[in-house]
This record gives C-alpha cells, sequence and structure tokens, in this order.
C-alpha cells in the first residue's frame, strides 16, 4: 500500500499529493491508472537542505488538474519515463539546471548547457560571478570550460 | 584501390543550427541511410539564457519584461500567462476592463504569431509570395499594439493588477478596421497555399502524428488539434474572459502537416470571433486595479505556489511559480509548449526524406527563444 498524503491546496486551488521517493513509481502508476495520462511539467526546487521534485499531472478524460510532490535528500529520484514519454526532456532539464539524478533514465545528459559546465545555475548556491567559455571540439559539440580559448 | 573494410551503411549529417529552414538555432543531427532520415537527435540551447533563473534574481514587476522576450513573436500572450501565476499567487484581481483588454490583446497576437508561422512555412516549402502577404496582414497588428504598448514585439504591455494604459479611440477604431478587412484578406492567402499542387503534395500525408504518441509526448496546442484531439485550455479551464465569448475549437483528423495548418488557419478566424465579441462586451471602468498601484517602486510579496496555464498560440502555456513571503519569486518554472512539441520530432523524423523533415520541423511551428528560454 502506498502512502499518498493530500494537502491543502496551493494558490491556484488544485489538488496537492505528496509522495515518499521510494514510493514514487507505484503511485504515478496508480495515477497513470486513474487516468492521469499527460504528464505536463516537472519541477525541481532546491530548498537548500533537500531537494523537492514537483510532477504536474493532467487528464484529458477528466479535465482534472493535480500536482505530486516528492522530496529527496541525496540528489537522485527515480525516472518516470517508462510511464510518460515527456519526462525525458523535462527530467534532463531538470538535471541540468539543479543536478537531479533521475535513476532509470534512458540518456540522462545535459540538455540546454553544453557538456562540461560546471555547476548547476539553479541551485541557490551557485556562483554567478564565475565566467565560463563555450568552444567547440572536433565533432561539432560544444563544452564549456574556465578556460577562454582561442576564439574570444 | 582495394578496400578492406566495408563502406559505412548510414551518414551523419549535422543540419543547422544555422540552416535557413530551422527557424532559428535549431541544430538537428541526423542519422541518414542514402536520402531516407533514420534517426534524429535535436540539440537545443543556443539561444538559452536562463530565464528561469533571472526571474529568481527579479521582483515580480519586473520578471514581466523576460516573458515578451520567450515567445517574441507572441509576447502578449505569454505577459498574458505569467499574470495567471502572479495574480494568482500575490492575490491581486484586475477589474473586468483590464481583462476583457488582454482577452483582445491576447488574441491579436496569437494571430500575429500564426500569420508569422504560415509566412515561414511558405518558405520552408518553396513559396516565396505568401510571405509579403501575411507580413503585410501583420504589419496593421503591430501598429495596433504600438499605438497601445509603444513598441512593436517587446511590448510590456499588461502589468500586474491590471494593463499600462487604456484603449482609446483610436485603438478601438484601428482593431475595428481591422477585424473588417482582415478575413477576406486572410482568405486570399489562404488560397495561395492550398490552391497550390507543391503545397499540398509537400504536407499532405506528411508527418502523421498518431493521438497517444502526441498525448504520451506532452504534445499541446494546434499540434495535438491537428491529430484529432478536441482540448484547449481556453475552453477547459476558462481564464481571462474566454467563458463569456463563443468561439469553436477546430480539429484536424487526418493528423499530416496540412492538417495542422488548417487547424492554424481556422483558429485565426475564430480569434476574430473572439475580438468582434469582446469589443461588443467590453465594459468601461478601470483598467488597473488601484491595490497594485501602477509604480513599479511597490514591492509585493508572494507567499505559498500559484500555477497558471494559458493557450498560446504554440499550445499550453504554464508557469509555475513558489514564493517564500519575500519580494523575490523563490522559483518560476515555465512549460514551454515548443520544448514538448519538439521532443516529438523523434518520432516524427524516422524514416522520412530529408525534405520531408523541414516540413514536418516548420509544422512544429518553433521559436527558439521560448524553447531554449
Amino acid at each position: 500500500m502506498v502512502d499518498i498524503v493530500e494537502e491543502p491546496a496551493g494558490k491556484d486551488k488544485r489538488k496537492i499529493f505528496r509522495v515518499k521517493k521510494e514510493d514514487l513509481i507505484t503511485a504515478m502508476k496508480s495515477f497513470y491508472d486513474q487516468g492521469y495520462d499527460h504528464l505536463s511539467l516537472i519541477t525541481g526546487i532546491d530548498r537548500r537542505d533537500k531537494i523537492e521534485v514537483v510532477y504536474h499531472l493532467h487528464s484529458f478524460q477528466k479535465n482534472e488538474y493535480i500536482v505530486v510532490k516528492t522530496e529527496t535528500l541525496n540528489d537522485t529520484v527515480p525516472s518516470v519515463t517508462s510511464i510518460w514519454q515527456s519526462a525525458d526532456w523535462d527530467e534532463r532539464e531538470q538535471y541540468d539546471m539543479l543536478g537531479i539524478t533521475f535513476e532509470g533514465h534512458p540518456d540522462l545528459r545535459r540538455i540546454l548547457l553544453p557538456e562540461g559546465w560546471s555547476g548547476y545555475p539553479l541551485r541557490k548556491n551557485y556562483d554567478l560571478s564565475k565566467v565560463q567559455f563555450v568552444n567547440m571540439d572536433e565533432d561539432g559539440n560544444d563544452y564549456a570550460s574556465f578556460d577562454p580559448g582561442d576564439g574570444w | 584501390m582495394e578496400t578492406t573494410k566495408p563502406l559505412n551503411k548510414y551518414v551523419e549529417l549535422n543540419m543547422g543550427p544555422q540552416h535557413p529552414s530551422t527557424h532559428g538555432v535549431l541544430r538537428l543531427r541526423l542519422l541518414l541511410d542514402g536520402e531516407t532520415v533514420k534517426k534524429v537527435e535535436p540539440v537545443i540551447g543556443y539561444l538559452h539564457r536562463n530565464a528561469e533563473k533571472i526571474c529568481e534574481l527579479d521582483y515580480y514587476c519586473d520578471s514581466l519584461l523576460y516573458f515578451d522576450r520567450m515567445d517574441y513573436v507572441n509576447s502578449l500572450s505569454m505577459e498574458a500567462g505569467y499574470l495567471e501565476a502572479a495574480e494568482k499567487l500575490l492575490g491581486i484581481e484586475p477589474p473586468e476592463r483590464a481583462k476583457w483588454i488582454r482577452t483582445i490583446m491576447a488574441e491579436l497576437s496569437r494571430i500575429a504569431s500564426h500569420l508569422v508561422w504560415a509566412g515561414a512555412y511558405g518558405l520552408d516549402l518553396g513559396m516565396l509570395t505568401p510571405f509579403f502577404y501575411v507580413f503585410d496582414l501583420r504589419e496593421q497588428l503591430l501598429n495596433i499594439f504600438t499605438e497601445a504598448s509603444g513598441s512593436r514585439l517587446l511590448t510590456n504591455y499588461m502589468s500586474i493588477g491590471g494593463v499600462y494604459q487604456d484603449f482609446n479611440d483610436k485603438i478601438v477604431y484601428m482593431i475595428k478596421d481591422f477585424i473588417k478587412t482582415f478575413p477576406k484578406k486572410l482568405e486570399e492567402v489562404f488560397n495561395l497555399f492550398v490552391k497550390n499542387d507543391i503545397f499540398i503534395s509537400r504536407t499532405k500525408g506528411i508527418g502523421v502524428l498518431e493521438k497517444d504518441i502526441a498525448i504520451s509526448y506532452g504534445v499541446t496546442g494546434p499540434m495535438l488539434r491537428g491529430s484529432g484531439v478536441e482540448y484547449d485550455v481556453r475552453k477547459a479551464e476558462p481564464y481571462l474572459m474566454y467563458d463569456k465569448v463563443n468561439f469553436d475549437i477546430p480539429v484536424s483528423y487526418t493528423k499530416d502537416c496540412l492538417g495542422r495548418f488548417l487547424v492554424r488557419y481556422e483558429e485565426m478566424r475564430q480569434s476574430i470571433k473572439i475580438v468582434k465579441q469582446a469589443l461588443d462586451k467590453i465594459p468601461d471602468g478601470p483598467y488597473f486595479n488601484p491595490k497594485a498601484k501602477k509604480s513599479l517602486m511597490i514591492r509585493l510579496r508572494g507567499e505559498g505556489e500559484a500555477y497558471g496555464r494559458t493557450e498560446s498560440s504554440k499550445g499550453e502555456f504554464g508557469v509555475y511559480i513558489v514564493g517564500d513571503g519575500t519580494v523575490k519569486p523563490y522559483r518560476v518554472r515555465v512549460r514551454s509548449p515548443t520544448f514538448k512539441n519538439l521532443s516529438v520530432l523523434r518520432e516524427l523524423g524516422k524514416d522520412v526524406m530529408i525534405a520531408d523533415l523541414v516540413a514536418i520541423s516548420g509544422s512544429i511551428d518553433l521559436v527558439f527563444g521560448e524553447v531554449d528560454r
């Protein structure tokens, strides 16, 4: 049996459910079976001592919108790509921006920032004053480093 | 010369990021078998500015600027999308007149966006003429935006609690003039497309997107309606004044590029219908909530969380804001419709010709300010 705790609704009056990280896949599968066939958004929030991951689910048949939240202390969350395809790029983006590792993701790489970028920009402790430079290697792939290179 | 190694069957080809038909800075890595595409991998991020981080560092009022710069051909819808979430979080309700004004402007902006798309799509498929026609039509809309806000593209017209400036007689006259002449001119442009055999043969039956794949990938907007799902946020969860006007949701069951074109064409006509009704129903009264003072000096504090979703011209545009009781948001997350719509290109681009891939990626309606944010 999975613990799905309903929390008071947010200011947008949408239902909020909180599940434990270990139960996430089971809970999400049960939501999918209830008709929530559209994973709208995955959001990672850096709460300084922990990372909160928020899923916005939507059902076309029922026309309902719900919020599912989970939290993690060691930056890893199970991946929901096996349930919704749209989780693929969303999880890659959250990995890129917040450094959340989604376990079981088929291809977890940075998506918006180039390979080799140091740090995760949406973390609260990210140092904005450091300048990083983007260069291109022989295969045409971008990579970032603190070295200005020839192009700059 | 004798060769010991067999020739590789597949060729890897780079397309973009500066290819003329990629609508900005989309780069595609293709795996080709002859001229047939076996695998597509979109590479994005060339226009990445991290608007989400910038919003965290700014006050609630100032963040609005960065939403203009996301979908820069449809900036008024973007502003409406941000305010949908921000006003819920801050607890500020705009007066009724402001909501009507926003509805009108968002619809006009939708028309402008679809016009740009149609022109660019014609260019993708080798038609130069419609481009000039649609940009002439769009110019009238940009004149309306200029009269209302003072700038053509990045309008910054709406603000928390209302709009920057009330509609005056000149703007109302310009809008009325526009909706009177527009449908006829649009039909002219439409005929340029659909009576062209080349256009039909290059879009009909190309890029078929099945309904279940579309839903699984989170595709929304005209792409989803082009796949036969009758779904529109304006009807499903009405915001602004969309529950007080009559309009229909166009759906295409052909699921191909031509279907998406027809859906967008019909949407423009429905938008005219909405604007027409809105101009009749718009009441007199204040255009700004006095609680949120017009000055940007006032620092509004938000606590809790709110997710606002709107139907932009590309699909479901959602903004999720988490506040911690200070003058700046704790976390802003943007659900960009084209980001999701682009991810389905990996499915659509399997086993098609390179020339068709251009037609398919054009039919998604990509704007890279929004994909990369």
